[in-house]
């Protein structure tokens, strides 16, 4: 290309404003392998584009953030809105409405255990790290200061002990990472207040880095001894350049069970 | 009860009540009472930088000088930081300040901050909306 010809086209860059380059359709980065990657700084369960300051001010995070038009943050012990209904047997659905109407006082992070999968990845109040390689995907949750190692093109272990976050395992189906996660306790919550699971759990999850500010993430729940059929579920991971992941010991000064315990005790209505 | 209506500087008659919009650790409900927004004005006499939540107390002084301590809970200090909070800098003990809030269902004096308003008038979000942790205005299950 002749000097004038780089030029030009520079010119004809410079008349497209800098905003379009972090809309849709920007570039998705690419590491050496060729695959995305999602190496970065996340907020999950937000819409909005930008820097953390731009996408929770005024009502803060948990509120509406700058625009009022876009979906809220979601909690992390919430229904999705607008998504479907988790397809619990009905013993199982009768369980999980009991944790609701008992406005949440039994959920495991309460106790600060470990949020588990997909509640990690979908709330939007506390920052997420993923870093990269071509061997192995870290990921790296601020909330209760967990963290999954993703192997990918790997087998689960067949020593797997029942954990929090489960055994995660992944490869690549195009530009989608998909990871396997199996191997988890009964004591998280999935995505909502009550939805427990059993030991039986296998979650799918798909990560697809669209452009650069979004990653769409789908998840699949197979539990076949408390769901009639898979539950799925969608969100989306927005990168927060400049935000820190740091340090969260939900344990330090944790009040909730004696305060809870307390309120029982003394008949304080709490019940919806 | 005239007592603690007495402290009260006034009782905001409609907040806009964001349930169910953030993503803290623990029950709001469980602890505190959407029907009981406050707004307190006193001075900060401690403030406790903790996880999972962090605590600041304020006295607050009655119209006969009586005072009382109240008790504030909020974000847990990385989520301070991320809203514009620095520590030992923002708000310091023998500052005059105004919070908003929600009592604990307990009827002492403890609240569930939201709002701060600090001396210079700058105004910043120190706990989350009400509701916040009690699993939202839906069950995930549909209700049958």
């Amino acid at each position: 290309m002749t000097r004038h010809a780089v030029v030009g086209v520079l010119m004809v860059l410079s008349l497209i404003p800098a905003s379009v380059f972090a809309q849709a359709g920007s570039v998705v980065p690419r590491g050496p392998d060729g695959k995305p990657d999602l190496t970065g700084t996340w907020q999950g369960g937000s819409t909005l584009r930008g820097s953390w300051d731009d996408a929770n001010a005024g009502f803060g995070v948990g509120g509406s953030g700058k625009n009022p038009d876009v979906p809220p943050v979601i909690g992390s012990n919430e229904r999705p809105a607008g998504r479907e209904a988790a397809p619990y047997q009905e013993w199982a659905a009768k369980k999980v409405l009991e944790s609701f109407n008992k406005r949440a006082i039994d959920d495991p992070t309460s106790r600060c255990l470990p949020p588990g999968v997909p509640r990690s990845v979908m709330l939007g109040l506390f920052p997420q790290k993923i870093v990269q390689t071509t061997k192995e995907i870290v990921v790296l949750y601020e909330y209760m200061h967990t963290f999954r190692m993703i192997p990918l093109n790997a087998q689960h272990p067949d020593d797997v002990l029942a954990s929090y976050m489960g055994d995660s395992v992944g490869h690549w189906e195009g530009d989608t990472l998909v990871v396997d996660v199996i191997g988890f306790n009964d004591k998280t919550w999935l995505a909502g207040t009550g939805t427990f699971h059993s030991e039986a759990l296998h979650i799918t999850e798909r990560y697809t880095r669209v452009d650069r500010d979004q990653i769409n993430y789908e998840v699949t729940m197979d539990d076949p001894k408390v769901f009639t059929k898979p539950w799925k579920l969608t969100s989306t991971l927005m990168l927060r350049e400049g935000t820190r992941v740091q340090e969260y010991v939900c344990a330090e000064n944790n009040l909730d069970p004696a305060n809870f315990e307390k309120l029982l005790k003394e008949g304080v209505q709490i019940g919806r | 009860m005239t007592r603690w209506i007495s402290y009260l500087c006034g009782l905001i008659a409609i907040m806009s009540i964001t349930a169910d919009r953030a993503a803290a650790h623990h029950s709001f409900g469980a602890e505190y009472d959407v029907n009981k927004p406050v707004t307190i004005a006193g001075v900060v006499t401690e403030i406790d930088w903790r996880s999972p939540h962090t605590f600041f107390f304020v006295d607050v002084t009655d119209k006969d000088g009586r005072v009382a301590n109240w008790k504030f809970e909020g974000y847990p200090p990385t989520v301070l930081a991320r809203l514009g909070w620095k520590k030992d800098q923002t708000m310091k003990p023998g500052d005059r300040i105004t919070v908003t809030g929600w009592r604990a269902r307990d009827g002492s004096n403890w609240a569930h901050s939201r709002e701060i308003t600090l001396a210079d008038g700058k105004k910043l979000m120190f706990g989350p909306p009400a509701g916040t942790g009690d699993g939202g205005n839906a069950p995930a299950v549909d209700v049958r």
